[in-house]
């Protein structure tokens, strides 16, 4: 049976950013001020009012500074009492008189805190709540919450379950869109709810020695096609986010009802399990109005967004939880091994466009259809690379999760008429003619073989000189496993005698954001039947190739990375190291092959240590 | 010149929009105009609103409600 589930969070947040810095206008700082506490708080009880009369159970998420006012302790109170709804507690809104007079730091942001003060502030937060409620939450969260916080978190206050933990593809861009200002530098998470290792919060678990110990829950449910090309906070399940990316016209936003519903449908590749999570700040909701809409506006979309949650309750086709509810429902039928797959379809900009996502223990990964299924972003979960944040650590700001493939950030298929980029791909050639699949838009289609989730590709047909050929793609995962095995296959060709050349190859480099990082010391090897040929890069052009190849392979060691590729069977392989003006290495399998022949290949990710 | 403060709504700049930049403007009453920090942008409300339509043009789907998943 398929059930959609939701959580609402809502937090009494006393001093939001927006409304302060509003009311701050021509003003000295004041984080009494009577006129913002107030307003935040109203927007909170509205929030919870709205959740109530569509039916809705919410999680009250208390913030530090809440904890210190009685109206907001009393709401929360009556609202457990009264509807059901579970009170837990966020690291989001730390900052107020109390905890500026406490810690000496104007620091809002949890993960950023150095290790020693974390500690402090889990411990400051955990005990006014237990003081105020005579119990400790058994849900948390913040924009991030790093693994090291998580554990020492788990250690101290072992009945936590459930932590709102990343913001889906908040980097680089999320900076960007904020003028560099908004430091939510934590790309390359799951976008749907997981159990995060205790190595790095970003990895899924491997088994119960690497469970964390929480179900992570991504902030809010994102559009996965327009938040990889554009700002996190304009698409996404928070109805002022779509506000600020102006997705509306005459007041209507169809789109918040299309994003849910893409959500639904992921019954279809998650074992009929479908999620989503709606949390909107106070300072979202502003009186004085913001992104160019008025309050009336904002107050109509977030009951039109509530409203549509609800008629789904009515229908019997959603199931609302408390953040610490989910979590247990999550746990008892999530094997560590299955992946969260989903073929996401275009809702916003009238194309046809499809991009497959897929996460699992060993690795994320999306496969862009507009490009042949191009593999468009790669991140070693396999690695479980330890990467602690925040003051006096050497990532500091920089939360991500390195990608050894994001054709955004490091090219793609296009650059600028020098060197390559990051993709993963084939090329199909003919005597000298040569298409890359990339160019070569598809649809494609999700289907299971037991344990195997299967992607089919629909044909593309190449021109060649004098004729063409029809090339279909396929990508088989097989849980577990830890590899992708790939399929082209030449379906027919209206030249029989052709002999076609299938070249399998992946594009690489590492990173978290646009700017290069040094390849010096990554090891690129071939083993072929009689032949054994290692690099260290040296940004010096080299090339190796061998008939009969076993594997060829590239060792990261900055991201503790090996990254592997075979046949299955007789095949060439080849390396290619890059330059500094194309800072990528390239590892690749080809076979000749004639019509209705195939190339067959598998690429592995695995931690290198 | 006049002091530039925060205008109604806090229009942001929308040529800075239209490459994902979401910078508030400063409004000048003496003029009765907004100016961007960042880009050199100056135009009326009327002016903004017009642009605010444009950048919105590229969600072909924005009133189109999608229920084939």
């Amino acid at each position: 049976m398929s059930t959609f589930y939701l959580n609402i969070v809502h937090r009494p947040e006393m001093v939001p950013e927006y409304i302060q810095k509003e009311a701050e206008q021509g003003k000295v700082e004041d984080l009494r001020r009577y006129s913002v506490l107030q307003e935040s708080l109203d927007i909170f009880r509205t929030q919870q009012q709205i959740a109530h009369e569509n039916g809705l159970r919410t999680t009250i998420q208390m913030t530090y500074a809440s904890l210190f006012n009685a109206e907001a302790v009393a709401i929360a109170k009556e609202h457990h009492e009264q509807f059901g709804d579970e009170i837990g507690s966020t690291f989001l809104g730390l900052q107020c008189a109390e905890f500026r007079e406490k810690f000496k730091s104007k620091e809002l942001a949890i993960w950023l805190f150095a290790m020693e003060d974390k500690r402090k502030i889990v411990d400051e937060v955990f005990g006014k709540f237990y003081e105020v409620f005579g119990f400790y939450p058994t849900s948390t969260g913040s924009y991030y919450m790093d693994a090291e916080l998580v554990n020492y978190i788990k250690e101290k206050y072992p009945m936590v379950k459930a932590a709102v933990a990343t913001c889906w593809e908040e980097g680089p861009k999320a900076y960007w869109n904020a003028n560099n200002s908004w430091y939510t530098l934590m790309d390359g998470g799951p976008w749907n709810p997981w159990i995060p290792s205790k190595r790095n919060i970003h990895c899924i678990a491997s088994d119960e020695a690497d469970d964390i110990g929480i179900v992570a829950i991504p902030h809010l449910s994102r559009d996965l096609m327009a938040v990889f090309d554009g700002p996190g906070s304009y698409y996404g399940t928070h109805p002022q986010n779509i506000l600020r990316g102006m997705v509306y016209e005459n007041r209507e936003i169809p789109y918040f009802k299309n994003i849910v519903d893409q959500y639904r449908a992921m019954v279809k590749y998650n074992r009929g399990y479908a999620y989503n999570m709606m949390y909107v700040g106070p300072g979202w909701m502003s009186k004085g109005g913001r992104w160019e809409a008025d309050y009336a506006f904002l107050l109509k979309s977030y009951k039109d967004g509530m409203a549509y949650y609800g008629e789904l309750k009515q229908q019997g086709l959603l199931q609302d939880l408390t953040m610490s509810e989910f979590a247990d429902v999550y746990r008892q039928n999530r094997p560590y091994t299955r992946p969260e797959c989903t073929l996401w379809k275009d809702i916003l900009y009238g194309s046809q466009r499809q991009m497959f996502w897929y996460a699992d223990p060993d690795m994320r990964f999306c496969l862009d259809m507009n490009q042949g299924g191009a593999m468009v972003d790669l991140r070693p979960y396999a690695a479980k690379l330890v990467r602690p944040c925040g003051v006096g650590t050497k990532a500091n700001q920089d939360a991500s999760y390195p990608f050894l493939v994001q054709s955004l950030y490091r090219a793609g298929f296009f650059t600028h008429y020098a060197g390559e980029g990051s993709v993963k791909s084939c090329k199909i050639g003919v005597g000298s003619e040569q298409v890359d699949l990339c160019a070569c838009r598809t649809q494609a289609s999700f289907s299971e073989e037991g344990d195997t989730r299967i992607v089919t590709l629909g044909p593309v047909t190449i021109e060649f000189d004098g004729f063409s050929a029809r090339v279909q793609s396929i990508f088989r995962l097989t849980e577990g496993s830890g590899e992708v095995e790939i399929v082209r296959r030449i379906l027919d060709s209206t030249n029989p005698d052709a002999d076609f050349s299938l070249d399998e190859y992946i594009t690489a480099c590492y990173g978290t954001t646009e700017y290069p990082e040094d390849l010096t010391g990554v090891r690129l090897t071939l083993v072929a039947a009689d032949k054994t040929e290692s690099i260290e890069y040296a940004y010096r052009c080299r090339e190796a190739e061998a008939e009969n190849v076993q594997f060829v392979e590239a060792i990261i060691p900055p991201v503790d990375t090996r990254l592997t590729m075979r046949a299955d069977g007789p095949a060439a392989g080849y390396f290619r190291e890059g330059f500094s003006f194309s800072p990528m290495y390239t590892l690749g399998i080809k076979k000749i092959v004639k019509a209705k022949g195939e190339l067959r290949t598998w690429l592995k990710v695995a931690k290198a240590s | 010149m006049a002091q530039g403060r925060k205008g109604k709504l806090n229009y942001r700049c929308p040529r800075c929009l239209m490459r994902e930049i979401d910078m508030d403007m400063l409004y000048d009453r003496d003029k009765d105009e907004y100016y961007c920090l960042r880009c050199s942008f100056v135009g009326d409300e009327k002016e903004i609103q017009r642009l605010n339509a444009q950048f919105r043009e590229k969600y072909r789907s924005r009133m189109i409600r999608i229920k084939d998943f």
